[in-house]
């Protein structure tokens, strides 16, 4: 449990580390906040009385302190192009980004693996060799290019699939697997790479020894072995998802997080690009953490000392 | 045989059994020769390399022209014709120029800051496997930290505070990869310190600077550079994909992630437009990998998983 | 004497391996008789295990395999058996424990559920009977405190109680044969003593019959009852323990014995044999020990001697001398 405990110190630690990292780094270069308020013909003074409104003079560390306040009472305030809620906004977009995001971490997973078993099973043989080249195609097409060509090929030339837009599952599909596919390549080398370590390990001669079947021995114990790389580097997976679905969501038109705060950079929309950015970060930190959680649950060398 | 003593005999034998080694030990180099021209991933990815490398750095200097200029009387011309070697886009720009121009700057920003990336990360990663204690304690903390972010998540935060530009996608870059090479470096440090030949070397009294210059780079230097490879493939994916949603190379500097984004508007009129630039990337990307791949193999039958399964163990 | 329970008949076992092909175990023959401790000793890399992994079929294909040969057991040919009837075979009449038991458990499972499992692979039976015959046997090689150690995991025992649950594992299906490679090697030399009298104590209870692989003639004069002397992949020499090191006849198995550090003997130099053991790509034309024999004779350079058995005694040299001679 010291293992688990550790971890959440650390994970709270890194939150609070990036919560300051964002404010200052958007605060700090933001450019003048009243210049998207205020109209141009305001005087120097009005923009004086503003900023002493916002809290704009205090001290750097102070306003951190107010605006972390505002957040942790539910104050989230609004958008400057179009003053929406940014509450509002965050329950919406978040719905579509975990809709998508858990879509394609499930496909990470569930193709990637059972591929690097095969791969690993038939080591040498074309069936691997297909699979491996597959898998460095995988890494090496950038999912944004990956992402026109499905929609060239689904959309434009054969009609099957709709270009772009939200929510239903017919949508859903292209962006899932575009934004799945760097993922699910390098899951396949670790898995097919992990599985292989541990069947020249010596308690596979001992459980072939004792007359269990090759399927059970890989099936089984092979595969129970090399699950524990795979889930600690589940987390990056997250991570990886998380950064790609900024580029995947504006592509797809798939109204989600990451198209929010990427628009909002491009808009300079500061409190809505703040605060997003921290959603994300968030994202990120419980994603590492939640694999950590899997891997002390799978590995009993950590759970009982 | 000849012998007519055993001692005779033993000593021929053991003759023998030293030349039949001795061809094995030769046959093993000759081997490790043949598996190096023989290491396709190595050929082929050096191969395309040059040519990209090639393309950026003496591309604009054979064709010559503008990337900037604009020329609406023949936009959206397909590859050869009318004296455009890559056709026009829909400003009339040149492709080829602006193709070349867009390697160098993939190039500068992949390649040459992971590089300044390799050489930062190496020092703090030595710095802090081989001093341990406080030092290394918040290096770590730092670069773990640094190392938990996706790439892109991390530009777009810069973009954020110093608004979209090569600038945050650069400072991105050199962040994040730094932080990786430089854990992975510690790491392989802290398990090189422990070997007998360094701590052979701290027993003889040999200066630090002297023990990492002779005995730790030289082991670190393989896997380090299997390792950048790796993130130079990242970066060059990462730069592509910021500039082609915006936040990245602005105009008028192309930079093939824009160009592709460009093009896309026009894909029934003039594919090329985005094919070109998409499948540079593609060949840059798969170069740099296939180095990597070639690489881990002739430096390293250790590191074999992919790079980030290194860093789980 | 009875018939034996295991025949082993020019066993022959070849790695293909970068394009090089050579044998391992080169024509091995031996019998093991019900209820006897048969030892197998010789230097590393001479072919002690790869001998028994083949006996096993557990050589790792497809780079090894079993090329001639016969390996008789209750009429049946063990090397012609399909995978599936070898399968019926292992863990069940025949068993097998290894040298080191730090790495030989699934480290990701409790003991009880590795036992469990191999008990219900061969016998129909409920899963809690299959947990109280993994107990009676955890019990049975007194490894301490056997229902906690049922749920624990292979990294929370030491490795001399690893080793009692590999040999509780490998007797709890009560099987005819029991090969134990090196099963004390691993080990620290106050549980060495502990672990072999227990593997001894079962065997005699059991009416059960073992192949002891060993380097260790110590091991082998403490509790076998015929020893075969092993050299790069061959059988040089075969005889009950007394005659054996009573009047060894092979020079190298006089070699072995006059290297075993001894107080009431010799004092002072230890005896070596000089050169050093080919290694299995490249052997010697004739007597594979002919090379560092003192007392070779030019046909041992050039013709290989076949195994003769003499009375109780195998033995593979064309000139034998008395120990007191040499």
């Amino acid at each position: 449990m010291r293992y688990l405990a550790k971890r959440t110190v650390y994970m709270l630690v890194i939150l609070a580390l990036s919560s300051v990292a964002v404010f200052y780094a958007i605060r700090l270069s933001g450019g003048d906040a009243t210049a998207a308020r205020l109209p141009a013909s305001a005087t120097e003074a009005d923009r004086e009385t503003f900023r002493e409104v916002l809290g704009l003079n205090d001290p750097i560390y102070q306003q951190y302190f107010t605006y972390m306040g505002r957040l942790l009472s539910g104050d989230l305030g609004n958008s400057l192009t179009n003053n929406a809620l940014i509450s509002k906004m965050l329950i919406e977009h978040g719905r579509n980004s975990l809709v998508l995001g858990a879509a394609a971490f499930i496909l990470v997973f569930l193709v990637g693996v059972p591929l690097g078993m095969l791969a690993s099973v038939r080591r040498n043989t074309f069936v691997d060799q297909g699979i491996m080249s597959l898998s460095v195609a995988g890494m090496a097409v950038p999912n944004f290019w990956l992402a026109l060509l499905s929609i060239w090929l689904f959309a434009s030339v054969l009609g099957w699939l709709p270009s772009a837009g939200c929510c239903e599952p017919r949508q859903l599909l292209l962006p899932a697997i575009v934004l799945a596919a760097e993922g699910t390549a390098l899951t396949v080398r670790m898995t097919r790479s992990a599985m292989l370590e541990n069947l020249d390990s010596d308690w596979v001669r001992t459980l072939r020894a004792g007359g269990l079947s090759e399927a059970r021995v890989i099936g089984k114990h092979v595969f129970r072995n090399a699950l524990i790389p795979i889930i600690s580097l589940a987390g990056l997976r997250i991570g990886q998802i998380v950064g790609y679905a900024l580029i995947v969501e504006v592509i797809f038109g798939w109204p989600g997080l990451g198209q929010v705060l990427v628009n909002a950079v491009l808009r300079r929309d500061y409190p809505v690009a703040q605060f997003f950015s921290l959603v994300l970060i968030v994202m990120v930190v419980l994603g590492n953490w939640l694999a950590d959680l899997g891997y002390l649950a799978a590995n009993p060398r950590l759970r009982k000392v | 045989m000849t012998s007519s003593t055993p001692e005779s005999y033993l000593a021929e034998w053991n003759q023998r059994l030293l030349d039949f080694e001795e061809s094995r030990h030769v046959s093993l180099l000759r081997r490790a020769m043949r598996n190096l021209v023989r290491n396709r991933l190595l050929l082929t990815g050096t191969i395309l390399a040059l040519l990209v490398v090639g393309a950026g750095l003496l591309g604009p200097i054979i064709i010559g022209g503008d990337y900037e200029l604009i020329n609406f009387s023949n936009t959206h011309a397909t590859p050869f014709t009318e004296d455009a070697l890559l056709g026009t886009d829909h400003l009339g720009r040149d492709t080829a120029i602006r193709l070349f121009v867009a390697i160098r700057v993939s190039l500068a920003v992949a390649v040459g800051v992971t590089g300044l990336a390799l050489v930062v990360g190496l020092a703090l990663g030595t710095v802090a496997g081989y001093r341990g204690g406080w030092s290394d304690r918040s290096l770590s903390g730092v670069m773990d930290f640094i190392w938990g972010f996706p790439l892109i998540l991390v530009a777009v935060l810069f973009a954020g505070g110093l608004g979209e530009g090569l600038l945050s996608v650069i400072l991105a870059v050199g962040l994040v990869n730094m932080a990786a090479i430089a854990r992975v470096v510690r790491g392989e440090v802290l398990s090189l310190s422990e070997r007998e030949f360094i701590e052979a070397a701290r027993a003889g009294g040999l200066s630090n600077g002297r023990i990492i210059r002779k005995h730790l780079l030289p082991n670190i230097l393989a896997p380090a550079l299997v390792l950048a490879s790796y993130y130079i493939a990242v970066a060059i994916i990462a730069e592509a994909a910021l500039s082609f949603i915006g936040l990245g190379a602005q105009p008028p500097l192309p930079s093939l992630g824009q160009m592709v984004a460009e093009g896309r508007n026009f894909l029934q009129l003039n594919h090329w437009e985005t094919t070109i630039p998409g499948l540079t990337l593609v060949l840059m990307v798969l170069s740099v990998s296939l180095i990597g791949d070639g690489l881990r193999d002739v430096f390293d039958p250790r590191l074999r998983h992919e790079a980030k399964g290194v860093e789980a163990t | 004497m009875a018939a034996p329970i295991l025949s082993v008949r020019d066993l022959t076992t070849v790695i293909h391996t970068e394009g090089i092909r050579f044998k391992v175990v080169r024509g091995v023959s031996f019998d093991l008789y019900p209820n006897e401790i048969l030892g197998l000793v010789g230097e590393s890399g001479c072919g002690k295990t790869m001998t028994a992994l083949s006996v096993m079929g557990l050589i790792p294909a497809p780079a090894a395999r079993v090329t001639g040969g016969k390996v008789m057991f209750r009429d049946r040919d063990l090397v012609r058996l399909s995978e599936r009837q070898m399968r019926e075979v292992r863990g069940d009449d025949i068993s097998m424990i290894f040298q080191d038991p730090l790495t030989s458990l699934d480290p990701m499972f409790t003991i009880g559920h590795l036992l469990t499992e191999v008990i219900r692979r061969h016998r129909s039976i409920s899963r809690a009977e299959a947990e109280a015959l993994a107990l009676q046997a955890l019990t049975e090689v007194e490894l301490p405190d056997p229902q906690i150690r049922m749920n624990q995991y292979p990294h929370q025992l030491s490795g001399g109680m690893r080793q009692r649950v590999m040999i509780g594992m490998a007797l709890m299906l009560d099987p005819d044969i029991l090969i134990a490679d090196e099963p004390t090697t691993a080990l620290d030399v106050t549980v060495q003593a502990q672990i072999l009298d227990r593997l001894v104590g079962q065997q005699r209870r059991r009416d059960m019959s073992m192949l002891l692989i060993t380097h260790d003639l110590g091991v082998v004069a403490a509790v076998a009852d015929r020893v075969a002397v092993m050299y790069s992949g061959e059988i040089v020499e075969q005889a009950t323990v007394e005659e054996l090191f009573a009047d060894p006849q092979h020079p190298y198995t006089q070699g072995l014995l006059q290297a075993v550090p001894q107080t009431r003997h010799q004092r002072g130099a230890l005896h070596t044999i000089p050169g050093r053991v080919p290694p299995p790509q490249f052997i010697p034309p004739g007597c594979a020990f002919s090379p560092r024999c003192a007392q070779a004779l030019v046909r041992c350079w050039e013709e290989r001697p076949e195994l003769v058995a003499d009375g109780h005694r195998d033995l593979r040299c064309f000139n034998p001398q008395p120990l007191a001679l040499v």
